[in-house]
């Protein structure tokens, strides 16, 4: 009895098939390639693919949807392409569920049947009736979440949803049932592996309870083959899944991004919420109890996570896993980097200058940077942390964070304050690894503001902004992104790329984006697992697109439509001169470091060996 | 005394616990800026420094977050005062005092005194939604306790409702009696091992404020403020050796910030 069953929101209706299927066609960006071109062996996982959807969607004809799954195990695609709402169950009678029937009959009777619990999605892959379960699970869905596909109704789940979060703004209150909601243009939801949600992007958790119920029906039983589900394609959507330890993590995209730019994202999601409780504590919190509710320690974190997202959706760094900083006369950020090397006390270990959200100069201690270096994800969620949490910005600030790449499992504390209030966009973000360090890490940032004060810099960083296009000198060029990799002098340096300001015409927030799609659609053609490429030159309709990586940089760029592909190639010359001229002001070219570890003997490990510390940090939980 | 001027400032320690979302930023945005903004969830604590007279005062505002939980006795650690908040609308949020924060207290001073506050009054207190002529309420501390009895004594309702969301959702319904809060203040200095009658009393460390309309916000601070001060200058004049020293020695230098902070 094999059964798999979609269900993701009324018009994400999908197709099975298998991931090997992309493999040696390119990675098509929206209208995914007919998987039935190719040969769809059969898996044992699906002999007969019941594809659930709904009515209000136009039955399509060819449809090339299809849910990748990562294993050699290949499930195959219904070759009927049959999009009814019917379940087929080898068991039993199939039970109808129409959407847009909510009252009907067929779907109370299975509601009836099942136990209330709503953690009860099975982990076990050998439950034997999961094909069951998981229509269960639906008809509950279904039940639960009527209004979904059919307008201008909502359940009273939901209602008592929005009264809960009534006094949160944000999207948390969205009705999950109106058509707005299903429009947004990248959802993202984290639930446990017990099927609890965590977090959802849009709309409240507990809305959503049962939508994530089946997604994780579906990863479960995808599971329960040995298979692991990697995404699902339709007409209008990309949906991805990540699992990583205890957590699902799921995005419902209909943006042009591919599969791994999503997975990506999702990653970054995943990272974030390290940051803030540690993978160790997960895992410690999980193994203890299967049917923890994440959502109680990461009560309150839900905008720091709805503004990464944000980020991720505006800001080119995520994409190129690169850090931005802000250009500045080499001297200035040579002495800014000095300020920071001589205000030091025992067990700091990064001393960070971020101004406008972007670095100015960034120190380590010694024997921390021999080891390893910071990592450009991190850099991205410190920022981010900073930016969702200075609302009240007078303060310093003492949090607990980890930094997932640097170590996932200890946590390091951050001293965060505005150099300049009342304006805060001066900021200053010093990491140490004692808990107890804060009065000595912020009797450091008196030292740096007296230095600061003294050189006049708050006023001359005031000075310092992004530059303009035409400081290049190349009539074409409308804008670009330009990542350096790592050469062997500087390697162990973070990872950095610099761009212009986007100037006219991407000015309004629906251009910046398009111009970003472009990028993402050529950086999803440079970095295609099946078929990487070297060099694209993509002529799209109002501009014209020149990606090119070598083994030194990575090179995005955009032009006026008109320009011929030679004028596209000397100005990539010019621009690289450009560069390579202005370099000094562009990156943080030397970062400076300092010793401030107490005793020689105790190296930059000390702080990855405060795992066991961990748990009285931030977590007297388990 | 003038040779406290001459000697470091000696500085007071003053933290506010509860669970997330009661309003402690608010509380202390309120009486630092007197102004009513938009928050977003504290991350792990919050340093201010306070001038009152010649002292300076630090306040940390700590996170309600039990992500954050593990961290509350660092931050109490020597503390001259706590303020445990609630708000007046939810009932779990005093109960949460009890079970959560008032251990983490474990680690202030002593002679720590501590103040129970709930706030959002706004919501549940016709009195407390117009802004409040400040002088008037910090000139006469107790006509505002005696005036704050009233209204509850008449809509008491000392048991916590069994559903804490009201059906109309439009109103919220006060789920905290201020008897409540004074029952539980009781219990505090019990738990202390601390005799009531040599203790403040609980009418006066029992507060209702709203960080929204300002309503007994500067009454709150200013009263612990000037309750906190002679503790510390008696510490100050008895015991030259501090233990803490160190902390108050980089506190103490901590007086360029002061143009930074408030
Ligand atoms: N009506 C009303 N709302 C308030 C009042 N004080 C705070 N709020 C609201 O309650 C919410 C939480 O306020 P915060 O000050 O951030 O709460 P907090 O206790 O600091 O929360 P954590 O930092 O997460 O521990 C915000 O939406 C405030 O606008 C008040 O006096 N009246
Ligand atoms: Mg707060």
């Amino acid at each position: 009895m094999f059964i798999l069953i979609l269900f993701v929101c009324s018009n994400w209706d999908v197709i099975m098939d298998a991931d090997t299927l992309q493999e040696g066609e390119e990675q098509p960006m929206r209208n995914c390639a007919p998987p039935s071109d190719s040969e769809a062996p059969v898996g044992i996982l699906a002999p007969s693919l019941p594809l659930l959807r709904n009515h209000t969607t136009p039955e399509p004809t060819g449809r090339h949807d299809f849910v990748s799954v990562d294993e050699d195990q290949i499930s195959s695609l219904d070759p009927s392409g049959d999009t009814k709402v019917e379940l087929h169950s080898d068991a039993g009678p199939s039970s109808k569920l129409d959407s847009e029937e909510t009252d009907s009959p067929s779907c109370q009777r299975s509601v009836s049947t099942p136990p209330s619990g709503r953690e009860d999605v099975p982990t076990d892959p050998d439950q034997s009736d999961s094909g069951e379960f998981v229509v269960t699970m639906l008809a509950k869905a279904k039940l639960e979440e009527q209004g979904i596909g059919v307008k201008g109704r909502s359940s009273p789940l939901i209602e008592a949803g929005i009264q809960e979060a009534s006094a949160l703004a944000s999207h948390r209150d969205e009705d999950v049932t109106a058509d707005s909601w299903r429009q947004h243009r990248k959802h993202v939801f984290v639930l446990s592996e017990a099927g609890k949600p965590i977090y959802s992007r849009y709309g409240s958790e507990e809305a959503l309870s049962s939508t994530m119920g089946v997604m994780m029906a579906l990863v479960s039983f995808v599971q329960s083959g040995d298979n692991i589900i990697r995404s699902v394609y339709t007409e209008e959507h990309t949906v991805v899944f990540l699992q990583k330890g205890p957590l699902v993590l799921v995005c419902v995209s209909s943006s042009c991004q591919s599969e791994q730019q999503l997975r990506g994202e999702l990653l970054y999601v995943y990272y974030q919420i390290i940051s803030m409780l540690t993978q160790a504590s997960i895992s410690r919190i999980f193994e203890h109890k299967k049917n923890y509710d994440l959502r109680r320690l990461l009560a309150g974190s839900e905008k720091i996570l709805d503004g990464l997202l944000n980020l991720v959706d505006s800001d080119p760094s995520f994409l190129l896993a690169a850090v931005h900083c802000l250009p500045l006369v080499s001297s200035l950020r040579d002495s800014l980097s000095q300020i920071l090397q001589k205000a030091i006390t025992p067990n700091l270990v990064f001393s960070i200058l971020i101004a406008k959200n972007q670095l100015l100069t960034i120190v380590q201690e010694k024997t921390v940077i021999e080891d390893v270096r910071l990592e450009p994800a991190d850099v991205h969620l410190l920022l981010n942390l900073i930016g969702a949490s200075s609302a009240f910005q007078a303060g310093e600030i003492w949090t607990p964070i980890c930094l997932p790449l640097f170590n996932p499992d200890c946590y390091f504390y951050a001293y965060i304050s505005y150099l300049d209030p009342p304006e805060c966009t001066v900021c200053l973000l010093l990491l140490s690894t004692d808990k107890e360090a804060f009065y000595a890490v912020a009797e450091c940032k008196r030292k740096i503001e007296e230095a600061m004060t003294a050189q006049n810099s708050l006023s001359l960083i005031a000075k310092a902004q992004s530059y303009s296009v035409s400081q290049v000198g190349v009539s074409d060029l409308r804008h670009f992104m330009y990542k350096p990799f790592d050469v062997p002098d500087n390697y162990r340096q973070l990872t950095q790329f610099t761009s212009p300001e986007m100037e006219a015409p991407y000015c309004s927030d629906e251009e910046k984006m398009r111009l970003l799609d472009l990028y993402r659609y050529m950086h999803s053609r440079i970095h295609s697992t099946s078929r990487p490429l070297k060099l694209i030159y993509h002529v799209a309709e109002k501009e014209t697109l020149l990606a090119w990586v070598t083994s030194k940089f990575e090179l995005y760029t955009c032009f006026n439509p008109l320009v011929t592909k030679a004028c596209a190639i000397t100005a990539i010359t010019k621009l690289l001169r450009w560069i390579k001229k202005e370099e000094d002001r562009l990156f943080i070219r030397y970062p400076p470091k300092y010793s401030t570890t107490p005793n020689p003997s105790k190296s930059s490990k000390s702080s990855k060996s405060e795992q066991q510390d961990s748990a009285d940090n931030g977590l007297s939980l388990l | 005394m003038p040779d406290v001027s001459k000697m470091k400032k000696p500085d007071v320690k003053v933290v506010l616990l509860g669970d997330m979302h009661v309003g402690k930023t608010s509380l202390l945005h309120r009486y630092t800026e007197r102004k009513f903004k938009d928050t977003t969830s504290t991350v792990g604590g919050a340093f201010f420094l306070k001038q009152w007279g010649p002292y300076n005062i630090s306040i940390w505002d700590t996170a309600g977050r039990e992500q954050f939980h593990g961290l509350g006795s660092m931050y109490c650690r020597g503390a001259a005062a706590v303020i445990l908040t609630y708000d007046v609308t939810n009932w779990q949020s005093l109960s949460e005092l009890e079970e959560r924060f008032l251990s983490l207290t474990d680690t202030a001073n002593h002679d720590c005194i501590y103040a129970i506050v709930g706030n959002k009054a706004d919501l549940t207190d016709p009195k407390a939604q117009l802004s409040p002529n400040s002088d008037s309420f910090s000139e006469d501390q107790t006509d505002i306790v005696e005036d704050r009895t009233e209204p509850q004594v008449l809509s008491a309702c000392p048991t916590p409702p069994a559903s804490p969301t009201s059906l109309s959702g439009v109103v919220p319904r006060k789920q905290v009696s201020r008897e409540d809060a004074m029952a539980l203040y009781g219990r505090i200095l019990r738990y202390k091992g601390l005799d009531e009658k040599s203790s403040l009393p609980a009418d006066k460390m029992c507060f209702e404020t709203s960080a929204k309309t300002g309503y007994n916000v500067d009454a709150l601070f200013e009263t612990l403020f000037d309750l906190v001060l002679p503790s510390i200058l008696r510490k100050r004049h008895e015991n030259h050796e501090s233990p803490t020293v160190d902390l108050e020695d980089c506190r103490g230098s901590g007086k360029r910030v002061r143009s930074s902070c408030c």
